[in-house]
């Protein structure tokens, strides 16, 4: 009881501080939008976390506790919606991010008032994966095209080269435009078994966006997914939940009927990519610091894997 | 019905299904190659020799039987490359390259040596003449490595431009150059060009090994030209629109065995003098000698080929050493690189339908003996697991069709890991990238202090070489070795039935 008080202290300090100086900091810059915007932040929690629904309802119920699309999205705004659909697999085997919630999240942007809503990912080639085996079988081309999303197959030419400051590892990366280009990003992963980092979530993720992955495997994986981040952090992350591949991964079996699902029904929201990577792992079944890149991008201040640290809010349909 | 309409406008079909063939993608091609291919006359050949199948040897024998009838026609309606020379012939017509053929003297020595050569070749185990010189796989070659490209090419262009407009379509792989080939094909496509241009189808009398064959049987053949000297008051026309260059109005003689059937002749006749009809009543006369020899070559030379084609043993036993230290991999459904390079006529369909395209030219990497047979170009592709292509268009049997199930299990080389490379070896780092992409667990991973060491289990692989290509080291750390003759591999069960779909929607948030 006395420890709880003393952090509800600290963090009163800390909020109070912080808030002061922002407001401060806007009065000065004249920008008093920014200030009413920072109010409203205050309130909103730094993950959400819905079972028991669903995914597009999951998705519209974790959205309104988080406070509505329109935190995210300015009228006119152009968004990347990054999927995985890694693999030429159907929906049921886990391996790709669920269609339907794909759906649910560009028609919220659309509503939000994005002009345009690209959808891509950069497939693993060798394995039955051109983008069109796999954005057809995933069956996102179509919940995406239904909802006037934009698929991009991507191809070598989309690409330019960044330099990623204070990285370990992974000091430059090719990142496709549309990336580059976007106003916001919107990392939508599913939660999955990983055969060499154990599980694939939200930082995984990124490697769909940059053209090389290959070299994450030569130079070392878990460094260099927490090194990507330290150059762009999404500006949200939605982690599909729904059918939780538990092995097998990332790939999953070519049949469904043999693919070893649980199905978990959660959806997790966050603009902590770190923090919602942590939740993921832990409804997996696993422990945050037993995942390498998670533990790196916490140390790197990407995020924080701490979630007792955090105001999550939950909410069960 | 004028014969010149229904000639030019069957063939201007036939070509534009060939054009689909190679062209028209997974569905079309394996269509089109089983109405196209049977009656294309090396393949058929090859196919009825090595592997016979019904549709080939009815359509060897109706290539035999029409030719006994109606004499050289099959080059006319038939044949892409006769097809592709008369484009080029209209061409140079309609641009004024070349307006008139003339009459040109047979070479018969050329023509005889080219055939009896490849006989001889074919007998000792070797397919490079034929491939060389075979029309169909000419214009297979041709179509492969310059017309699909360039396809592809404008259609990549298109869908790059289309992203300005924000439209994005999927782009499409080429087919890799392979430089030693490209040029043999180039060189083929300029001599056929040039030579149809300036001296029509003197490829095809000359120099095709096909024509020759035909033209011994069209000697005999039931229907016949022929001019009736009597009427005929020497305008000519008839020889200037000889494409084959085959009418000696001097003597008032139709070359037979170097007629390709066009039916121009009969058209332009202002006296209707040239004729074509039942050739009884010109059986006396010098004609009929040259036939009967001819025959009797063909007869010898046929029964002599087919005699040492089956008896494998043989040859074997006289082909030529092959080269070269690394071994080519063939394609799943070619048993063995024996079967492969004495069966396969190089026409490159294969390479032209393949989705991944793995299946590559080649020049000299299987030896002397099977120039520019293709190969599988590991570790710049891989096999796609879920596809059996190459095996269902192959008209000649190098290929043959398996079932996804027997393709799955079909083992065309087995996998190297070599651990002196491979990163997670050396610098005890995760990678892992080989076990993502293996479609059969082949590769696997052994668990030491949390670091993921991969170990193979070669009774699995079917050496697609998707662990090869995305292996992320340089020089690869798992490559593919070639299996001289494809085994069985056993299928990887999945585990004894995992739980499916179970619902385990956590009670309480773990947080």
């Amino acid at each position: 009881m006395a420890q709880k008080q003393k952090t509800d202290r600290r963090e009163f300090l800390k909020k109070g501080l912080s808030l002061g100086l922002a407001a401060g900091g806007a009065v000065i810059l004249g920008k008093t939008d920014f200030l009413q915007a920072k109010e409203t932040a205050k309130s909103q929690p730094d993950l959400v976390a819905v079972k028991n629904g669903e995914p597009d309802a999951m998705f519209k119920k974790a959205m309104s506790l988080m406070g509505g699309m329109g935190q995210f999205i300015k009228k006119g705004q152009t968004v990347a919606v990054k999927p995985n659909i890694g693999f030429p697999r159907k929906p049921e085997v886990g391996a790709t991010t669920n269609p339907i919630l794909i759906k649910a999240i560009i028609e919220s942007c659309y509503q939000a008032g994005a002009k345009k809503v690209y959808v891509f990912d950069n497939v693993v080639t060798p394995t039955s994966g051109n983008a069109k085996n796999c954005y057809q079988l995933s069956g996102i081309e179509d919940a995406a095209r239904s909802a006037r999303g934009i698929i991009v197959p991507v191809d070598d030419f989309s690409y330019q080269e960044v330099t990623i400051p204070g990285a370990k590892t992974l000091k430059t990366a090719d990142v496709h435009r549309l990336i580059l280009d976007a106003d916001v990003f919107i990392n939508v992963p599913v939660l999955k078994h990983h055969s060499s980092t154990h599980l694939s979530i939200a930082m995984k993720n990124l490697m769909g966006i940059v053209k090389n992955r290959m070299k994450y495997h030569l130079i070392g994986l878990d460094q260099c997914i927490a090194d990507f981040c330290l150059y762009k952090k999404p500006d949200l992350n939605i982690v599909d939940a729904y059918r939780v591949l538990m092995s097998d991964g990332p790939d999953g079996p070519r049949d469904a009927k043999d693919a070893d699902v649980q199905l978990k029904k959660t959806l997790l929201m966050s603009r902590d990519i770190v923090a919602v990577d942590a939740a993921a792992t832990k409804i997996f079944g696993k422990n945050p610091e037993d995942i390498g890149y998670i533990k790196i991008g916490h140390q790197q201040k990407t995020g924080n894997m701490n979630l007792n640290e955090l105001k999550i809010v939950t909410y069960s349909m | 019905m004028n014969p010149v309409r229904i000639r030019i406008a069957v063939s201007l079909l036939v070509i534009s299904l060939f054009l689909f063939l190679f062209c028209g993608g997974e569905k079309i091609s394996s269509y089109l190659s089983f109405i196209l291919l049977p009656f294309q006359f090396v393949p058929a050949l090859i196919r009825a020799l090595t592997n016979p199948a019904v549709i080939f040897i009815i359509g060897l024998i109706s290539i035999f039987v029409v030719t006994l009838i109606f004499g050289r026609v099959y080059c006319s309606f038939l044949c892409p490359l006769g097809i592709f020379q008369d484009i080029f012939i209209a061409l140079s017509n309609k641009i004024g390259w070349r307006r008139k053929h003339s009459f040109q003297k047979p070479r018969d020595l050329l023509r005889y040596s080219i055939l009896g050569l490849i006989i001889i070749t074919v007998a000792l185990g070797s397919m490079s003449l034929v491939n060389i010189f075979d029309p169909y796989s000419i214009f297979g070659r041709i179509i492969t490595q310059f017309v699909l490209p360039f396809f592809l090419w404008i259609y990549n262009v298109v869908v790059n431009g289309m992203k300005y407009f924000h439209v994005y379509l999927y782009s499409k792989d080429t087919v890799p150059v392979v430089m030693s080939a490209l040029f043999i094909n180039l060189s083929f496509l300029i001599l056929i060009v040039t030579l149809s241009l300036r001296h029509g189808r003197l490829y095809c009398n000359s120099i095709c090994p096909v024509g020759t064959l035909l033209g011994l049987i069209s000697r005999l053949s039931f229907f016949k030209f022929a001019i009736d000297k009597t009427g005929c008051n020497a305008c000519l026309n008839c020889v200037t629109v000889c494409k084959a260059g085959c009418i000696d109005t001097q003597n008032a003689v139709i070359d037979q065995s170097r007629c390709v059937g066009c039916f121009n002749c009969l058209d332009v006749c202002p006296q209707s003098v040239v004729s074509y009809c039942p050739a009884v009543k010109n059986r006396e006369g010098e004609t009929w000698s040259p036939a009967r020899r001819g025959l009797i070559i063909g007869g010898v030379a046929a029964a002599g080929s087919a005699l040492l084609m089956i008896t494998s043993g043989i040859r074997n036993l006289l082909r030529p050493v092959h080269a070269a230290a690394a071994q080519p991999i063939t394609p799943p459904g070619s048993i063995s690189r024996d079967h492969f390079t004495q069966a396969c006529s190089a026409c490159h369909l294969c390479v032209s339908v393949c989705p991944t395209k793995v299946i590559t030219p080649s020049f000299l990497d299987y030896g002397m003996s099977g120039l520019l047979q293709p190969l599988m170009n590991y570790p710049e592709s891989f096999c796609e697991y879920e596809c059996n292509l190459c095996g269902r268009v192959c008209p000649t049997g190098a290929i043959l069709p398996l079932s996804m199930e027997e393709k799955q299990i079909t083992q065309i080389g087995e996998v190297d890991l070599l651990k002196d490379k491979c990163v997670v070896y050396i610098n005890h780092q995760n990678c892992g990238a080989c076990v993502e992409v293996c479609p059969t667990k082949t590769i696997t991973f052994v668990n030491r202090a949390n670091i993921l060491y991969p170990v193979v289990d070669n009774q699995y692989c079917i050496g697609c070489g998707a662990c090869s290509k995305a292996c992320p080291t340089d020089p690869k750390s798992i490559i593919v070795k070639p299996n001289a003759v494809h085994k069985k591999a056993v299928k990887s069960l999945t585990k004894d039935t995992p739980i499916q779909q179970k619902s385990a929607i956590p009670q309480d948030f773990p947080f």
